[in-house]
């Protein structure tokens, strides 16, 4: 198994259809984990083409995502049942 | 919120539109009834209730990369129904009763886990609307417009499939089926990388300049064969196995059974 506890560790929010924070800065070059608490009672699903990633959030309950390594740049997310207002950003640094 | 939800119930439905028009189009070549597509729809429809309600359960497995393993699993079994498909189909000599009956089979358990897996996102969306009918209205209308869509391009790409020469169908449905399956198996790689259980690493190219992923063309490629802007290197490996697997077998079963007769 890859060295999985070694990853650092972020979080982030879905509040009434919001990402808080909504940019987050990341190291570049390394993995890391990303938590995503959905605190609406709605489901919610994160996704990002630059990223790759997509994954089902239910209401009120939270996902792990492993992202990167990333080369340095800014890297946009949204949450696809609401992409109006469930907007973010990761900048890699 | 109605351009929303017509994008998304589109996505989805193109996916498994797609993988039932092509094995349509194969199995037009057969000397069978369709009754498969209707027991593999009706499978998939059962599965996607039930994995739309366990979703929350299976998020929680393995230390919150449940969804992704789960998902991986449906994608692997998908792939590998649809590379012993293409390589039955493609068998020299009779086909056996037996041969008929495991390629119906295989072609209802690949459209039921589809559905069961495109199904159940839809679902999951749509719950989150359904106790506020002011939302739920346009939602659902754009619902049934993105799968009027989505049906709609199932519909020509089956129409495309059998009307092109009688001699060149079932090859060109073969290459297709390959392409699909191959782009499952490229999925699966790419949900295992973000479970962590595969190893991440760079982007080998980025093509988002030429196809972005969020395009219209972006998106009918990922539906057809697993599109990504920016794969890496295992990615791409495992999109390249997974043609040449299902080439190699069908080369392989061809030529044992021409020596065999």
């Amino acid at each position: 198994m890859p060295a999985t506890a070694k990853a650092p560790e972020f979080e982030i929010e879905i509040r009434n259809h919001l990402f808080e924070p909504s940019e987050i800065i990341v190291p570049a070059n390394t993995k890391i984990k990303l938590i995503v608490y959905n605190r609406d009672s709605t489901p919610e699903e994160f996704e990002s083409y630059e990223l790759n990633r997509e994954k089902v959030i239910m209401g009120g309950r939270k996902a792990v995502i492993f992202i990167g390594p990333l080369q340095p740049g800014e890297y946009p997310f949204f949450g696809e049942f609401n992409p109006k207002t469930a907007l973010g950003t990761i900048t890699a640094r | 919120m109605l351009l929303t939800s017509v994008i998304i119930i589109l996505r989805e439905f193109l996916e498994a539109a797609l993988i039932i028009s092509v094995l349509l189009a194969l199995g037009e070549n057969l000397s069978t009834s369709r009754r498969w597509v209707r027991r593999g729809i009706g499978i998939g429809l059962a599965g996607a209730v039930a994995y739309a309600a366990s979703t929350a359960t299976v998020s929680d497995w393995f230390d919150g990369v449940g969804q992704e393993i789960v998902n991986a699993l449906i994608q692997i079994v998908i792939f590998a129904c649809l590379t012993l498909i293409a390589v039955l189909v493609n068998k020299r000599g009779d086909r056996t009763d037996g041969c008929e009956r495991s390629i119906m089979l295989l072609m209802s358990a690949s459209i039921g886990l589809a559905i069961t897996r495109e199904g159940s996102e839809i679902l999951i969306y749509l719950s989150g609307f359904v106790s506020n009918w002011e939302l739920f209205a346009p939602i659902l209308l754009g619902g049934m417009i993105g799968a009027g869509i989505g049906t709609s391009v199932g519909a020509l790409a089956y129409y495309v499939l059998i009307s092109t020469n009688r001699s060149w169908s079932p090859l060109i449905s073969t290459a297709v089926i390959i392409l699909v399956a191959a782009g499952m198996g490229s999925q699966a790689v790419s949900l295992l990388i973000q479970a962590d259980w595969l190893p991440s690493q760079l982007p080998l190219w980025d093509t988002s300049g030429w196809i972005s992923e969020g395009s219209v063309t972006g998106q009918l490629l990922y539906a057809l064969v697993g599109y990504e802007a920016t794969p890496s290197s295992l990615q791409v490996a495992a999109h390249l196995a997974g043609v040449l697997l299902p080439v190699v077998l069908i080369i392989l079963f061809r030529q044992y059974s021409n020596a065999d007769s």
